[in-house]
């Protein structure tokens, strides 16, 4: 199965381990990625809600390139699916708000037509390739690794355009973990937000605060790490948990891994090829145990 | 800003539901959702529905920047009022009123300028190549002056004082 791969910006820009790891793992179950010339930022979901025209033609372009090279596409980040998802939603349900839209967009010699479709790569995981496909590809079984699933915000909601996992009670990562042959832990917090927008436009130590205790209930739950879907969400558990253990004197660690690093050390890759020995927060016993487990 | 104001712009469904508020504090209390208890300016007193539904200066309300759309407050809220899409007006309102939160001002400015969210440095072009990946060029940076000259959001982005 191919797809036109959406970068967004945070992945290539800030944290281009991971679209390394995401080019690498992802061809191994099916999923061919493809490069399109020419996407933009997605445009980022919070921002554009100042102009929501400007958002919906700008997230209409980026569709319309996928479409002209006959490809659904594929994203890495929570807030790129959520933009373009609710764009390509909301533009084919309305055909007046298409038309102005395919207006603002005559001068760029792209038009929306509404002929495919976005989905996160969790979404293409658990809902294309299917579960049995990744058991099959596992080839190190992460037994014995406690982790807390953190899905994010804009992957589940609202539902009805994400159509990923239940917003309240999010279980779908959890059984992406368990095939891997790692173990979800039933943690408090897990569906709190991360924090990155408290990081950003309101004040960090309420962000602080709020990491603080999504730490706090991961550590309770005896989490040997926490795993997430989404660049921001991965920021904030990684530096930005850094920062925070100096404010709350934190001493425990949390290492956060992105789905994709602990699906390429369950296929035999090693933690240097995996991308995990550049994160800021590093834990020893972690890393132990996951070297026994894939040598 | 008066809620009245927003009605236009959440559609008549929407305000009805929000004339049935009762300001339960039910959607700023979704104690393992939203973010909102963690902000020392939230408290039941002061929440989303209290400062920015209730006020007639909501759009000059700086908490409107920290919702981030997650639609918690829309699943757990118990009359369907939803408050986060009138939060979402209140912002739809605040470029063209000159009151919009300064680090959105730069974020939306640098996407329709070079087409990332986030400056493309040296040490990104340098970390991109140790691991074997593309340089970044965003081809997109015409088309987006398009978009954003056909729509006016280049002229409304310019400084306003409110």
């Amino acid at each position: 199965m191919k797809y036109a791969l959406f970068l967004g910006c945070f992945i290539p820009v800030r944290l281009p381990h991971l679209e390394a790891v995401a080019r690498k793992v992802l061809p191994d179950l099916g999923v061919e990625l493809m490069d399109v010339d020419g996407f933009s930022c997605c445009p980022e979901p919070v921002g554009f809600l100042t102009d929501r025209i400007t958002g919906l033609a700008v997230a209409a372009r980026n569709i319309s390139l996928a479409e002209e090279a006959g490809l659904d596409i594929i994203t890495l980040c929570n807030g790129c699916t959520y933009t373009l998802r609710q764009a390509n939603q909301t533009l084919k349900a309305d055909a007046a708000l298409r038309e102005r839209v395919n207006g603002i967009l005559a001068e760029t010699d792209h038009q929306f037509r509404g002929t495919i479709e976005v989905r996160h790569y969790a979404q293409v995981l658990s809902q294309i390739v299917g579960i049995d496909k990744i058991e099959s590809i596992v080839k190190k079984p992460l037994t014995g690794i406690h982790i807390a699933c953190h899905p994010g915000c804009h992957i589940v909601s609202p539902p009805e355009v994400m159509g990923f996992d239940d917003p309240l009670d999010p279980m779908v990562l959890d059984g992406m973990i368990s095939a891997l042959g790692a173990e979800p832990v039933d943690w408090d917090r897990k569906t709190t937000c991360c924090g990155w927008t408290l990081t950003n436009y309101g004040d960090k130590e309420s962000a602080n605060r709020l990491l603080g205790a999504k730490l706090e209930a991961m550590h309770a739950a005896s989490a040997d790490c926490s795993v997430v879907i989404c660049p921001q969400c991965f920021y904030q558990f990684d530096t930005g948990q850094m920062l925070a253990a100096r404010e709350l004197k934190i001493e425990y660690k949390i290492p956060t891994l992105y789905y994709l690093q602990l699906l390429a050390l369950a296929m035999g890759q090693d933690l240097d090829a995996s991308g995990i020995m550049q994160h800021r927060v590093k834990d020893t016993t972690l890393e132990e145990k996951l070297r026994r487990l894939t040598a | 800003m008066a809620i009245r104001a927003l009605y236009l712009e959440v559609g008549d469904g929407r305000h009805k539901a929000a004339e049935i508020c009762l300001k339960c504090g039910v959607c700023c209390n979704v104690a393992h959702s939203c973010h909102v208890m963690f902000d020392h300016r939230f408290n039941p007193r002061y929440t989303f529905v209290y400062d920015c539904l209730a006020s007639d200066k909501g759009v000059s309300n700086t908490n409107i920047w920290l919702c981030v759309s997650c639609h918690k407050c829309e699943e757990t809220c118990p009359y369907e009022v939803s408050p986060i899409h009138f939060i979402e007006a209140l912002k739809g309102n605040a470029l063209s009123l000159g009151l919009v939160h300064p680090t959105i001002r730069a974020e939306v400015t640098q996407i329709v300028t070079t087409g990332f969210a986030f400056p493309v440095t040296g040490a990104t072009e340098r970390q991109r190549q140790a691991l074997n990946l593309k340089p970044l060029a965003s081809k997109a940076v015409a088309n987006l002056g398009k978009i954003a000259e056909r729509t006016g959001f280049s002229e409304r982005l310019k400084e306003r004082q409110p």
